[in-house]
């Protein structure tokens, strides 16, 4: 499960969990996102956060000739404004993405999976 | 001001939303992170907007309902990263106050630190040197000033330095700000919303309206579009930038109509302009049409044309089209030389040659070879040191071609060549260091020892190929086939009671063991000299010897 790239030396092969890692990586620092979430919160039996080397749970990589789909499951903090902060999550993503590993990102899919009531 | 009650604090985010409204375009400028897309200004200015509107609708004397309207205005008009973080520093500051019909200096510091606390909750992993970090460091000030002081006025002034403050540190934080040389745009446009609020508790007009500055826009823009190119996706080529003065007998100026012209030349347009000049920055691959363009409306008088893939490609270190020479610093006063031998070359240059040509014997440099030196070191005047008596008319043809103070002095052999420059004045004018420097090296004798290239008898001396010749002050002196002897010679012939310092170069046809040898010939011979030995690595010279 890898994402390839070709050029005039060879080729690259970004593995799928580098890009989890990447993309992950991006939606954390993203304001009012609590976290990453298992794609499979009942199988997992995971109804936690994800933690960093789990990233790759929440996070779906789907290689659809050059353009690369990405599906993120995220839990966001309560009392914001949800869909504010999932269009913030697709674009940082798909800036992050794209400036790390210069592949352009065709659609970021956000499901959120969870609200975290922050103790106010 | 000792309190604060629902209806002023309703006119206080009034104002601080126009103030954000009056700059939204400014705050876009500085937009660089999280994602540079310039929008920050226009997110926060309709975020707050929102905001506004619902404190007015729900306005009342109860500031903890009034701050609730807001709180819930913001939250649904919430836009962008900063909208959003606005929201929630408000909906803090409206929950810590809900219940008050009126605050102090210390429940309005407490309310603002509050929010901060709310919107620290709501990030997993908070980026410093942002909005965030105004707020935070702001909030604290506020909370440790309302400890003594109880004037709401007070309290808000010196929260508000201290935003400023933190907001002029953001670029020391994130190290993309400092990278484009701006500071965070949310922090920028939280500080103008606190402006707002503190206009209003004085009863003072707002303060004056921000202009973008042309340099931040084109920062961030080229931050924006370098992250993701490489040299070849450059379409537009000349980053270019011009000022027009408009002048009445041109046309009437009339900025969209201008940039509508434009447009179609280039991308990354950026026009401003107010009742005089008009300032253009655009990537185009005609700069020429932009200038003609701008030329119609008055004069230009400000014009700059970069080439940026030439810039790119240095920037992404790609192997640039020709090779890149490395950049002499500019020497006001330079000496350039002529060597041979990689060891002799470096001994000129410590003693403080500018540049030496690597030439000698059989590969002189021509004139223009001289003059393309000078010239790549860009220095203001230049001596040239021939070091030898068949470059010397070229060096003087070359000095006469420089469009600079140049002169020769008229060095034949390398240890000439240095003494010279050990003479150098840097302080002194051409001319009179011409003069010191011919009569530094007046008093150094010279010897060289070279081979043979055929039979023949030169000054009555037999000479056969392959013998070595021994001259002194470029006279033949004898023809041997011993190497050492003939360096032996020239040293007897050079030497007397006053001399002091001996130089041995050697070439790569002599050892160290060898120069050695000649060491100590000129100690037990010569006491009273001094000898250096130099591995000159010339060519053709297996010695050559100055003597001082």
């Amino acid at each position: 499960m890898s994402v390839e790239l070709n050029n005039e030396f060879g080729h690259i092969d970004i593995s799928n969990d580098v890009i989890a890692q990447i993309a992950g990586g991006a939606a954390i620092e993203c304001y009012g996102i609590v976290g990453m979430a298992s794609k499979h919160q009942i199988r997992d039996g995971l109804t936690d956060i994800l933690r960093k080397e789990n990233f790759a749970k929440g996070v779906l990589i789907r290689q659809a000739g050059e353009d690369l789909h990405i599906d993120m499951y995220i839990v966001v903090s309560y009392g914001t404004k949800i869909s504010e902060i999932a269009y913030q999550v697709q674009s940082k993503v798909k800036y992050t993405v794209n400036k790390t590993l210069g592949m352009s990102v065709k659609s970021v899919n956000i499901f959120v999976q969870g609200v975290r009531v922050a103790n106010v | 001001m000792k309190s604060l009650d629902g209806i002023k604090f309703a006119e206080m985010v009034q104002m601080g939303a126009h103030h954000l409204y009056q700059n939204a375009g400014y705050v876009d400028s500085l937009n660089v992170f999280p994602v540079p897309d310039g929008d920050t200004g226009t997110n926060m200015n309709l975020s707050m907007t929102s905001g506004a509107d619902e404190t007015e609708l729900h306005a009342g004397a109860h500031i903890g309902k009034t701050a609730q309207a807001l709180s819930k205005g913001l939250l649904m008009g919430a836009r962008g990263n900063s909208g959003v973080i606005l929201s929630q520093l408000f909906r803090g500051f409206g929950k810590a106050i809900e219940k008050n019909s009126e605050i102090d200096a210390k429940g309005l510091a407490n309310a603002f630190q509050a929010g901060v606390d709310t919107a620290y909750k709501a990030v997993m992993k908070p980026v410093e040197g942002t909005i965030l970090t105004v707020a935070r460091e702001a909030a604290a000030k506020g909370v440790e000033v309302a400890e003594t002081e109880d004037n709401l006025i007070a309290v808000m002034e010196a929260f508000i330095e201290e935003a400023r403050a933190s907001l002029n540190r953001t670029p020391d934080l994130l190290p993309v700000l400092k990278e484009v040389g701006v500071v965070d745009s949310g922090g920028q446009g939280l500080l103008f919303v606190y402006e707002g609020f503190l206009a209003s508790m004085k009863g003072e007009p707002l303060p004056a309206k921000n202009e973008s500055s042309l340099d931040d826009l084109i920062n961030a823009e080229h931050h924006r579009v370098q992250d993701f190119m490489d040299t070849s996706a450059i379409e537009f080529g000349y980053c270019t930038e011009i000022m027009v003065r408009f002048e009445a007998e041109k046309e009437p100026f009339d900025e969209e109509q201008f940039r509508q012209e434009l447009n179609p030349m280039g991308d990354s347009l950026l026009v401003i302009s107010d009742d005089e000049v008009a300032k253009v920055h655009i990537h185009s691959e005609t700069p020429g049409a932009v200038l003609e363009a701008g030329q119609k409306y008055g004069s230009l008088i400000k014009i700059k044309v970069d080439n940026m893939r030439e810039q790119h490609s240095a920037i992404v270190n790609e192997a640039p089209k020709t090779p890149a020479k490395v950049k002499q610093q500019k020497v006001p006063f330079a000496i350039v030389t002529i060597a041979m031998g990689e060891g002799v070359a470096n001994l000129l240059r410590s003693i403080g040659a500018s540049y030496v040509i690597e030439g000698g014997q059989t590969m002189n440099p021509s004139t223009e070879d001289i003059v393309k030196a000078v010239q790549e070191i860009g220095a203001e005047r230049v001596l040239i040191l021939p070091n030898n008596k068949n470059i010397i008319m070229a060096a003087e043809q070359a000095a006469e071609l420089l469009e600079i103070e140049a002169a020769v002095v008229p060095t034949k052999t390398i240890p000439q060549g240095m003494a010279a420059i050990l003479a150098f004045n840097p302080e002194e004018s051409v001319a009179n260091n011409k003069n010191y420097m011919t009569e530094g090296f007046a008093h150094v004798k010279t010897g060289q020892v070279t081979f043979a290239v055929r039979d023949t008898s030169i000054d009555g001396v037999e000479i056969r190929k392959d013998d070595y010749m021994a001259l002194a002050e470029g006279k033949i002196i004898l023809s041997t086939t011993e190497m050492m002897d003939a360096a032996k010679q020239v040293l007897d012939n050079l030497m007397d009671e006053d001399s002091e310092i001996v130089t041995i170069i050697f070439g790569e046809d002599a050892t160290a063991e060898q120069a050695e040898q000649l060491q100590s010939f000129i100690e037990e011979n010569y006491e009273d000299a001094e000898v250096e030995l130099v591995d000159g690595k010339q060519s053709l010279y297996p010695f050559i010897l100055s003597v001082e």
